[in-house]
C-alpha cells in the first residue's frame, strides 16, 4: 500500500498528463472501450493479452470507458462518480436527521478522533475538527440531494461533470466519505467486541498489525488516504459498507480467475445499488459507462 | 480483428434515405416459441438487448433513441425463435401477458427463461418497410 519511489513517479506522470490535457476534469470524457484498450495495450506479453481479454469482457456489458484522475483519491472518485451518475434518491443513511451530528457525537465519545487529519485548505484557516467535518457531510448531502432530483439522464451526467472538476468541493466530498468509513469501522468494531455478528472483512480489517482498532485505522490508514496512499482492498469493503452500495470491480489482471469480477461486499444485500469500476492493477480505478448488455437465450 | 461489440453493428439500410421517404409502419406480431431442451437448459435461440437500466443510444433498432424497450438483437438460424417467426429488430412488448416495456435487462431475461415454461407467447412490434414500398408501387 505504501508506494515506493517508482510508483510515486508514475503517479506524478499520470497526474501531469491528466493536468496538461484535461486539467479541469477529474473524470475524462468517454471513449470506446476497445479503442481505449487497443491504444493502451499494444504488446504481446502474457500480461498485455490478459488485460485485453479483460477489456473485451467489460465490453460485453459496457460501451465506453472514462478515465479517472490518477491520484490517491481515485477509488473514492470512481465510486462516488458512478453512484451520483445514477442516483435517483438519497440513501437511507443520508436521510437520517442525526447525520450531521455525527462528528460531534463521535468526538465526544472518542477523544482520539481529535487527531483526524483534515485536508489542508490553501489560504484558509482550519476550524474545529467537528465543524469542518460537519461542513463536509452537509456538502455531501446537498450534492447528493440535488443530483438525485435531476430527472433527465443527460442533465444528471452534466451535473456530475460539473461537480468533479478538481476543485475543493470535490475533495471535501472524499473527506466526508473517509469520515463515514471511520464511523462504520467503529460500529463494526464495537459490534464484534460485544459478540454480535459482523461481516468477515471486518476481521480482516482489524487483523492488520497497522489497524487492530479504529484508532490505529485512523492514524495509519484513513489519515493517509488521498495523500501518501489509496484504498487497500479490505478498505473497499469498508467503503461499500459505509455507502451501503455494492461496488463491482472488473479486476483485469485477474482475468480467467474467479477474482476477475470482485464484489465489495462479496455477498451483497439485495437492495444495495450496484456501481461498476474497472482496475488493471487494484491501484488505479477507471469507470465503464453506457450499459449495453446483450444476452443469449 | 476487433472483438465483437455488445450490439450488432448498425445496419446501414435501416438508416438509408429510402426509410425517410417512405412511411414506416409498425406491425404487431404474435409469436409462439416452443423452447428446445438442451440437457438441463431450455433454449429459445435468440438474443435480447435493452432494458430500463441500459443505455438506449446503443440500440441500432429503435427509432426513438430514448426507447429503453427490449429488442431482439440476434436470431439463431434454425432455432426455436426463427422457426416461430421472430425477427431481428423486433421489439418485445409482452411475454405471456407480462409487460416488457418497462423492465430491466435482467428482469427481461428472467421472464423469458422461466424453468417451468416450455412455451412463451410473445407480442412484438416490427418496423416494416416492405408494406410501405408495396403500397407506393401500387398507387
Amino acid at each position: 500500500m505504501y508506494r515506493d519511489e517508482e510508483e510515486i513517479e508514475r503517479e506524478k506522470m499520470l497526474l501531469s498528463e491528466a493536468n496538461s490535457s484535461e486539467y479541469k476534469l477529474s473524470v475524462s470524457p468517454e471513449m470506446d472501450i476497445m479503442e481505449y484498450c487497443m491504444k493502451e495495450w499494444r504488446g504481446n506479453t502474457p500480461a498485455a493479452k490478459r488485460i485485453r481479454k479483460g477489456y473485451e469482457a467489460v465490453a460485453q456489458k459496457f460501451a465506453s470507458i472514462r478515465r479517472i484522475r490518477g491520484d490517491n483519491y481515485c477509488a473514492f472518485r470512481a465510486t462516488l462518480f458512478q453512484a451520483l451518475s445514477q442516483a435517483a434518491q438519497l440513501p437511507r443513511w443520508l436521510q437520517s436527521k442525526d447525520f450531521t451530528m455525527l462528528p460531534e457525537n463521535l468526538l465526544s465519545k472518542y477523544d482520539w478522533i481529535k487527531q483526524w487529519q483534515l485536508r489542508q485548505k490553501p489560504g484558509k484557516r482550519m476550524g474545529e475538527i467537528k465543524d469542518e467535518i460537519k461542513e463536509y457531510l452537509i456538502l455531501l448531502r446537498k450534492k447528493w440531494k440535488n443530483i438525485s432530483e435531476i430527472k433527465g439522464p443527460l442533465e444528471k451526467q452534466e451535473a456530475c461533470d460539473k461537480l468533479f472538476k478538481n476543485e475543493e468541493e470535490e475533495y471535501s466530498l472524499y473527506e466526508a466519505l473517509k469520515f463515514l468509513m471511520l464511523n462504520t469501522a467503529i460500529e463494526l468494531y464495537n459490534a464484534d467486541k460485544s459478540g454480535k455478528r459482523v461481516p468477515v472483512f471486518s476481521w480482516l480489517l482489524f487483523a492488520r498489525d497497522t489497524s487492530s482498532n479504529p484508532c490505529q485505522l485512523m492514524h495509519n490508514h484513513l489519515n493517509h488516504i488521498g495523500h501518501s496512499g489509496g484504498l487497500e482492498q479490505v478498505e473497499m469493503f469498508l467503503l461499500a459498507y459505509a455507502l451501503q452500495y455494492t461496488i463491482q470491480v472488473y479486476r483485469l489482471y485477474k482475468y480467467s480467475t474467479d477474482e476477475f469480477i470482485t464484489l465489495y461486499p462479496n455477498d451483497p444485500e439485495e437492495d444495495w445499488p450496484v456501481v461498476t469500476l474497472i482496475t488493471e492493477d487494484d491501484r488505479h480505478y477507471n469507470i465503464p459507462v453506457r450499459m449495453c448488455q446483450e444476452t443469449m437465450l | 480483428t476487433a472483438a465483437p461489440r455488445a450490439w450488432p453493428p448498425r445496419r446501414p439500410w435501416l438508416r438509408a434515405g429510402l426509410g425517410q421517404l417512405l412511411a414506416r409502419t409498425d406491425t404487431e406480431q404474435r409469436i409462439e416459441i416452443h423452447k428446445l431442451r438442451q440437457g438441463d437448459n431450455l433454449i429459445l435461440g435468440f438474443s435480447i438487448g435493452g432494458g430500463i437500466d441500459q443505455d438506449p443510444t446503443q440500440n441500432p433498432f429503435s427509432e426513438d433513441k430514448t426507447d429503453k424497450g427490449i429488442y431482439v438483437t440476434r436470431v439463431t438460424q434454425g432455432g426455436p425463435a426463427e422457426v416461430a417467426g421472430l425477427q431481428i429488430g423486433d421489439k418485445i412488448m409482452q411475454v405471456n401477458g407480462w409487460d416488457m416495456t418497462m423492465v430491466t435487462h435482467d428482469q427481461a431475461r428472467k421472464r423469458l427463461t422461466k424453468r417451468n415454461e416450455e412455451v412463451v407467447r410473445l407480442l412484438v412490434t416490427r418496423q416494416s418497410l416492405q408494406k410501405a414500398v408495396q403500397q407506393s408501387m401500387m398507387s
